[in-house]
């Protein structure tokens, strides 16, 4: 399993890998919508973890050009994002998202959300412990 | 993928708080801020016991307790203070709850807000990390940290070391993102209540001054918060009037 966190804040791309490191997955970074798409075209993640506000790209772009690429159309895509104005949510549940989780936000609600549309298991390491 | 079409059911299928109360109400202000007559606007802050009480402080700035009070209604501490102030003033609560929930979830903190004249001024080098916003509504909020703080801030968001935080790109960003979230969250109650504005990135600095700042046309309001581990304020400056 692949998990890309396209974030322009290292702090939380080091919590999206720390969240997900007992399970066997792996997590892969971008730091901005253009390396977020460029990142998606080139692993097929299986799962998007994307912020909104970002510099060179942000995240409403780049799921508006996500949706329009056949090749990467259907990788789910869950919000995480400080935005939770309701004219906002609703626009982007229109191009098509699969959940939203609002920052500041417990690992455990992001694992629940993640689990929701991948299946997720355990490191076999974490298994035998 | 939601099927309906209302942004609050939406907001509901995708598990998010609704709309707080504090947000309604200033939302209801903002409508009753361009009539000449101030009765609406008055009748609207009587409706909230903790923006009245708010109110009256800053409106009787020189008074110990409210014994003391020369102003006694919100009508004549709406003269006294204007619709502007009034406004930043219902902006409080949304700004102390973004603050506390997220030092809370984040940092397990549970901070406690207090009138910042309560804690000893910041007389030395601290850090202050600052999100302004613009839009209909144009304004700036700052935090003001102590920085023995940041290396805590370091080991409970990400778990790491003192050492760590000593590298100033790894310090500014666990602050920035700090700031990030707490301010999205109050932007995005400013934008439920009408006053649709967008953020700036994180800036992030050190300073003696301990100033509070004013954006231009606006007004400004300093909050003390603490905990065992921590004191630190968190300064809004607002002018809910920038597109008029």
């Amino acid at each position: 399993m692949k998990i890309l966190s396209v974030d322009d804040s290292k702090t939380i791309r080091m919590i999206v890998k720390r969240t997900f490191a007992p399970f066997d997955c792996t997590v892969l970074e971008a730091c901005n919508g253009e390396e977020g798409l460029a990142t998606a075209l080139a692993e097929k993640p299986d799962l998007i973890v994307l912020d909104i506000t970002m510099p060179v790209m942000d995240g409403v772009t780049m799921l508006g050009k996500l949706k329009e690429n056949p090749e990467i159309k259907s990788i789910p895509v869950i919000m995480l994002t400080a935005e939770s104005g309701r004219e906002n949510v609703a626009y982007i549940a229109k191009l098509g998202v699969r959940d939203y989780l609002v920052k500041p936000f417990k690992d455990d609600q992001l694992i629940e959300k993640v689990k929701r549309v991948i299946a997720l298991q355990p490191k076999a390491e974490a298994v035998a412990a | 993928m939601p099927t309906v079409a209302n942004p609050e059911d939406i907001a509901k299928q995708f598990g998010l708080e609704s709309v707080p109360e504090s947000v309604k109400r200033l939302n209801q202000l903002l409508t009753k801020c361009d009539a000449t007559d101030t009765d609406d606007f008055a009748k609207l802050v009587n409706q909230d016991a903790e923006l009245t009480k708010r109110l009256l402080r800053a409106a009787n700035p020189r008074a110990e307790c409210e014994e003391d009070y020369g102003i006694t209604t919100v009508e004549d501490a709406i003269q006294r203070c204007g619709m502007s102030a009034a406004l930043l003033l219902a902006m409080s609560e949304p700004l102390i709850k973004a603050v506390q929930k997220s030092f809370s979830t984040m940092l397990n903190l549970e901070l406690k807000n207090v009138l910042p004249q309560t804690l000893d001024p910041f007389n030395f080098v601290h850090v202050i990390g600052e999100v302004s916003f613009s839009g209909k509504a144009t304004g700036l909020v700052q935090y003001r940290l102590p920085a023995e703080f940041i290396p805590v801030l370091g080991d409970r968001l990400l778990g790491l070391s003192a050492e760590d935080m000593q590298d100033e790109a790894t310090a500014n960003d666990v602050i920035g993102e700090l700031c990030n979230m707490t301010v999205g969250n109050f932007k995005s109650n400013l934008c439920d209540a009408g006053l649709t504005c967008k953020l700036s990135p994180p800036k992030i600095s050190r300073t003696e001054e301990f100033q509070l700042n004013v954006v231009e046309g606006g007004t400004s309001q300093r909050y003390g918060f603490h905990s065992k581990e921590a004191r630190l304020y968190a300064d809004l400056s607002v002018n809910p009037f920038s597109e008029s």
